[in-house]
């Protein structure tokens, strides 16, 4: 047991200080549409020509072939430079941590060849289509359907919750190929360029007041039968692999940025007015409370982060901490932002952006989202229940 | 970078669960035989180095040893004892630090309860007391130590009050930065024994959420069970890794050792309080009887929690500090 950084990683932590400090762009992000795009896809590229995009990717497929401590590292520095947007809001987040992670482990090398530097360089802007009206927690029961006809996919159905759809290039996409088979035999992983002929985007706006939340309806789109990864009828576990992504790594950054905030709202709080409307914010017991559990929780998920990973690095299988770090997460974010809000006082009434330093109630709306995106709560409880703890299934 | 024990805490782990499942039964007192197999381990010098007299291993150790004493939900003095051998240590008494490893002395734990009295726990049977107050830590002769028993909330952890202060020439103390490094030591370990009590107890539910069948299935198949169960589970998992975090600064003698001692302290205490009455819970009618051992890990979780301050207590203390590295 060693908090120990080897000569190696100090000496990429130096040098991420470094770069950081001269690259990172300038605020505020763009908040919607083709500049937002701009934007993300800009600092992708950034990323790229300075050597730090796919820092845990493989080296054959253009990363840096790094470990998750550096992976872990670079956020922290990432967090620390006080950038003027949240890595988790990026519209290259389902590239870098989904699309492109799934092409590694089950693409063909032609797909792998065909996209993965895409994602690294920046060029392009990936988007899910897992989740429908009436394929939400029961991701399985899906039914946007697809036909084989010749060497193509016909695909008719809806999708749903797609964040950035409507300035994506192409879509990992969960079909059912097989109506007939048990409902987790019968699905594909396809890529879709949504820039075929026959989808429609739609745009809903959520309680955060982005409009980046789509909704997309198929309507015969061709699909060639090379971009399905994986084998047909066999995208549950495709689609398995990418969702272990979003346990292990993926929220990294996240987390590590949410011990910022912590530190940044103890800051607010020695500075603002409390409710006695006299003395600092701190100086409330509730509040002084509140804080000192929401810093112990954000530094003990830390900890089960790097225990987490210590088991990857020593076995090679993620540990039960993965699907914890979920949970845990999710619901503490919700904490801090809800904790955010008693602090501010009357400023809790001025509605600021979704990210950005030293916004509260946007970050605040767009908190709800933590426990509903990626599998709900409720079914991040059911995984520790039935696949760590293993109790039986209703 | 590894938070995960190496094989040869894995080793110890092994070894202190397999004396602990030989000569322990939960909801039994304390045996002589379990006290002299932890002195014959070494279970109380583990932490110390060999030049004071110790088996020269660490803190993580140390809070492996107490960890396990959690888990098993084992009664008995082992913290104010483990800890009087630091006290004995650090102020060079090696015949005392010697005596209190061989099993000689069984040590009580003596606070303040308000401005005037100390409430002691594990007294009867004890030799030495170790008291904890604004002057530091010292070691004291029981002899010295008049308290009146009053019933305990944990009928395993006997309680005592006295009367006004304790007096006598202690036999060896510590006070300013050696008390505080004692103290943040234990504090360290109650943590341990806590993140144990919280693991003891998901097991618990997970058996019975597996066993127990209502309406013609295992009650853990049903979310209201299963998620609970899966709360507990997270609570303790977090506890354990700050734990673990925690005793590594230790060890090492980091500068932001205090504030994840203060961080472990809080997960801890939550996950051991939520996590032992949730238990109750999850067995209905069995688990609100003085038979079933439930209520066990209930009162010694509230009895650990009050172990050299309070999460309250280190609330405050952490929110004074610095940031963390």
């Amino acid at each position: 047991m060693n908090l120990d950084f080897t000569p190696d990683e100090d000496a990429f932590r130096e040098e991420a200080r470094t770069w950081l400090a001269e690259h990172l762009p300038a605020g505020p992000r763009p908040p919607e549409g083709d500049e937002m795009r701009a934007f993300d896809l800009a600092w992708q590229r950034t990323l790229y020509d300075g050597g730090w995009a796919g820092i845990n990717w493989p080296v054959e497929f253009g990363g840096r072939g790094l470990t998750d401590i550096q992976q872990m590292i670079w956020y922290e520095e990432f967090a620390r430079a006080e950038p003027p947007f949240t890595l988790n809001n990026s519209c290259t987040f389902v590239g870098n941590n989904h699309g492109g992670p799934t092409l590694i482990v089950s693409g063909s090398d032609e797909q792998k060849a065909f996209h993965l530097p895409k994602i690294l360089r920046g060029d392009v802007v990936w988007c899910q289509g897992f989740s429908e009206p009436g394929a939400g927690s029961d991701l399985a029961s899906l039914s946007c359907r697809a036909e084989i006809d010749g060497d193509e996919l016909v695909v008719n159905g809806q999708k749903i919750w797609t964040s950035y759809a409507h300035v994506a290039d192409f879509q990992e996409l969960l079909v059912r190929t097989d109506p007939s088979a048990p409902k987790h035999k019968g699905i594909s992983w396809v890529i879709c360029d949504m820039r075929t002929p026959g989808i429609e985007i739609r745009e809903i706006t959520t309680m955060s007041h982005v409009n980046d939340f789509c909704e997309v309806f198929y309507d015969d789109v061709r699909i060639p039968l090379t971009n399905v990864v994986g084998q047909i009828n066999d995208g549950w576990r495709t689609a398995m692999s990418t969702l272990s992504f979003e346990r292990g790594t993926a929220f990294m950054a996240d987390q590590v940025e949410l011990a910022a905030v912590v530190e940044r709202l103890i800051d607010e709080a020695r500075t603002r007015t409390g409710p006695d409307g006299r003395r600092a914010a701190i100086a409330d017991d509730e509040i002084a409370r509140r804080l000192a559990t929401a810093r112990a929780e954000v530094t003990a998920l830390r900890a089960m982060t790097i225990a987490g990973i210590s088991r990857v690095l020593r076995t090679g299988v993620p540990g039960p901490e993965g699907s914890m770090v979920r949970l845990f997460h999710g619901e503490l974010h919700q904490r801090v932002y809800q904790l955010a809000l008693d602090i501010i006082g009357a400023d809790a009434l001025r509605l600021t952006s979704i990210d950005g330093h030293g916004n509260w109630t946007g970050p605040y709306l767009q908190s709800f989202a933590y426990t509903i995106g990626g599998g709900t709560t409720d079914i991040q409880r059911n995984i520790v229940g039935e696949r760590v703890l293993g109790l039986p299934r209703v | 970078m590894d938070l995960l024990p190496t094989s040869e805490q894995d080793e110890i782990v092994s070894t202190v669960r397999a004396v602990l499942a030989d000569r322990h039964q939960l909801g039994e007192p304390l045996g002589d035989e379990l006290w002299s197999a932890a002195a014959e381990q070494g279970w109380f010098l583990i932490g110390l180095p060999e030049s004071a007299g110790g088996v020269g291993y660490s803190i993580i150790e140390e809070s492996l040893v107490m960890r396990e004493l959690g888990t098993a939900c084992a009664p008995g003095p082992f913290l104010a004892t483990v800890l009087a051998a630091h006290v004995a240590a650090l102020a060079g008494n090696a015949e005392l630090t010697a005596a209190i490893g061989a099993g000689s002395h069984r040590v009580a734990l003596a606070e303040r309860l308000d401005p005037e009295r100390f409430a002691v726990q594990d007294l009867p049977g004890a030799s030495l007391v170790l008291v904890v107050d604004e002057a530091g830590i010292r070691v004291v002769d029981a002899a010295h130590v008049s308290a009146s028993a009053v019933d305990s909330i944990d009928e395993l952890v006997p309680v005592a009050y006295t009367d006004g202060a304790i007096t006598g020439e202690p036999l060896a103390a510590l006070s300013g930065d050696d008390a505080i490094d004692v103290l943040l030591d234990g504090a360290l370990l109650v943590a341990a024994g806590l993140a144990g009590l919280a693991e003891a107890t998901v097991t618990q539910s997970v058996a019975y959420g597996k066993d127990r069948e209502q309406f013609g299935q295992p009650i853990g198949a049903f979310q209201a069970v299963k998620h609970r169960c899966a709360d507990m589970a997270t609570r303790a998992e977090i506890a354990s890794c700050q734990v673990a975090y925690a005793a590594i600064t230790r060890r090492d003698r980091r500068d932001d050792a205090a504030f994840h001692v203060d961080a472990a302290r809080i997960v801890a205490t939550r996950a051991a309080i939520d996590n032992s009455q949730i238990n109750v819970q999850n067995h209905g009618g069995i688990g609100f009887t003085w038979e079933h051992t439930a209520h066990r890990f209930v009162t010694r979780a509230r009895v650990w929690s009050l172990r050299l301050g309070s999460s309250a207590s280190h609330q405050s203390s952490l929110l004074a500090r610095s940031a963390a590295d």
